[in-house]
């Protein structure tokens, strides 16, 4: 324990803890974001997204090289090209957004692989497509910084129209709120994360720190805000476990985290108080909602006649 | 009547595709009835109902609210959508769902002050949720979970409620509760606009209804408006067998209703299907 505490220490681990930091602050604001995929029956568009973002990439890098913001602008480009293209074409045709999803994603990765096996991609593109949390530099973190802080202020800024956009989209509408700004404004938000996780974390860990922690919450939170700021905690915690674990026992940090965060989430659906699988198996008959007889429910409540 | 406590259809017509789903509609409810919309499936109940609402955009007419377009009088309006349209399993409590009706009157950004929050709790106290406030939304009986929207409606302040199908899939015991609630409304000067399908229930207790089938077939007092002819117009010529057919199929379900609006404890041990 103190030896792996000592070499923690040492400076020539700064990296991991340069790591540490990015998972901690991505982490926040991604996982706050899946809650909301979550609860909307979207929890498949992260992976979409992120499939969708490669020709993005390749074109940027095809055009400029390699350079850090030309990457980002590009991921971020097809990301949302594919989030609105897919909004239009559910609301303009019979086909529904997930479906939508699902056609353009393949479509877009299809291209991205084309492109970059055309021109040939060198390791470091390849860093930026998969990932390398380990070589994660200052100009990493300041993104992340950005990103992450950005994201939470809008949470906070907007809580009452994000509530209400996941809950009720329709009432949101009718009480004079911008349902379709919210609607837009939370993808734009889901994919400037996943390009800013992807680049650093890669595909895996970063829609792993999107989904778990918030589909973990799920299980626990009986409440919304409750829900974001478990999923935050959880993911925090999970990561910087992760972390500690594949430095302790040699594994490779990424899948170690994603690791630790799904096996929370394993034990959440079996122990989980209130929603969980034991529960549901002790006490079928209360799993989802108590007896409907309005009159034997409240002691000393009377109905005026 | 006054001006102010009147909703008016004038001419409204709502097309999505190419035919009409309500057309020439024109009709006055004045605040102070509890009005019973009926129709057979198609006939532009629903469609009527979201226009007010301003989901849909009018082919012709318009709808008033106090002679003002609705678009002006939304604080005014409550609505309870249909069971299938939630989303029960979202993590927000009672006394969650009921401050939302406050974000309407807030905006977005201004925040919660004492009287808002008196208005909530007033609100679950006229719903009779009080217990039940700090319960998540799926932990309620069919019935709790629609005070809880009808609550949600009173703290935005509204006096005109369009309820969509209200008693889809409610007990009787729950029926009868929401009747009552719906009456007190009435009386207290609010106008209550409530899909019903029961014809039974809608003579029972509503004495105002809305019998359409796109267009207006008739309105005004219940036992005019469900005369067997106006029926016969709506449902075509089969309704009266088909409804003998349902009463062989369905308990009973007036008489118990009466037996529980009598004695508010009798028990129906019937339980709802969870959706």
């Amino acid at each position: 324990m103190s030896d792996v505490l000592t070499t923690l220490l040492a400076p020539e681990h700064r990296f991991l803890w340069r790591a540490a930091a990015l998972c901690v602050l991505l982490g926040v604001s991604s996982s706050m974001l899946g809650c909301v995929l979550v609860v909307r029956r979207l929890s498949l568009m992260g992976d979409a997204l992120a499939h969708s973002l490669l020709p993005g990439v390749g074109i940027a890098w095809l055009l400029i090289g390699t350079s850090l913001p030309a990457l980002l602008v590009g991921g971020l480009t097809a990301g949302l090209v594919t989030a609105l293209a897919s909004g239009l074409i559910s609301r303009l045709t019979r086909v529904k957004e997930d479906a939508a999803f699902a056609a353009l994603f393949i479509g877009l990765f299809g291209l991205g692989v084309a492109l970059v096996s055309k021109a040939g991609a060198p390791v470091d593109l390849l860093h930026f497509l998969f990932g390398n949390i380990l070589g994660v530099g200052p100009e990493d973190l300041w993104l992340a910084a950005g990103v992450s802080s950005f994201t939470v202020a809008i949470f906070a800024l907007f809580y009452r129209s994000i509530l209400l956009e996941c809950f009720d989209p329709a009432y949101h509408r009718a009480s004079g709120g911008w349902s379709m700004v919210t609607h837009l404004g939370l993808l734009s938000l889901v994919v400037l994360n996943l390009v800013a996780a992807l680049h650093a974390l890669g595909g895996v860990l970063a829609l792993g720190l999107f989904m778990l922690p918030a589909v973990t919450a799920y299980l626990w939170c009986d409440r919304w805000g409750a829900m974001l700021f478990f999923a935050a905690t959880y993911s925090v915690i999970g990561s910087l476990l992760g972390l500690w674990l594949s430095v302790q026992a040699s594994l490779a940090s990424g899948p170690a985290m994603v690791l630790v965060l799904s096996a929370g989430f394993l034990l959440s659906c079996i122990f989980s108080p209130r929603h969980g699988l034991i529960r549901r198996v002790l006490h079928p008959e209360h799993h989802h909602r108590e007896d409907s007889d309005e009159h034997c429910e409240a002691p000393g409540h009377h109905h005026d006649a | 009547m006054n001006h102010h406590d009147v909703l008016r259809f004038d001419d409204v017509t709502v097309c999505y595709g190419p035919t009409p789903a309500v057309h020439h509609l024109t009709a006055e409810l004045p605040c102070g009835s509890l009005v019973a919309l009926m129709g057979p499936n198609g006939a532009g109940k629903s469609t009527l109902l979201r226009t007010i609402l301003g989901w849909h955009r009018l082919t012709t007419g318009s709808i008033t609210i106090g002679g003002q377009p609705c678009r002006k009088a939304r604080r005014r309006i409550g609505y309870l959508p249909q069971r299938a349209a939630v989303d029960w399993d979202f993590p927000v409590t009672v006394r969650d769902v009921v401050a939302m009706g406050r974000y309407q009157v807030l905006g977005p950004f201004r925040g919660f002050r004492r009287e808002d929050h008196a208005v909530v709790d007033a609100a679950i106290a006229e719903m009779g949720l009080e217990w039940l406030a700090d319960r998540q939304i799926a932990a309620l009986s069919g019935g709790q979970q629609q005070r809880t929207f009808l609550a949600r409606a009173v703290a935005s302040g509204a006096d005109i409620f369009l309820l969509d199908e209200p008693f889809a899939g409610l007990d009787p015991s729950s029926t009868a509760d929401l009747v009552r609630r719906l009456q007190a409304w009435a009386k207290a000067g609010r106008l209550v606009v409530t899909v019903v399908h029961d014809i039974e229930l809608a003579r029972r207790f509503f004495p105002q209804a809305l019998l359409v089938r796109a267009s207006l077939i008739a309105a005004g007092a219940t036992a005019d408006v469900l005369a067997e002819r106006n029926l016969a117009k709506a449902y075509g010529a089969s309704h009266v067998a088909e409804r003998s057919i349902a009463s062989v199929i369905k308990p009973p379900v007036v008489p118990s209703l009466g037996a529980s609006l009598r004695d508010p404890r009798v028990r129906t041990g019937k339980r709802e299907s969870p959706s």
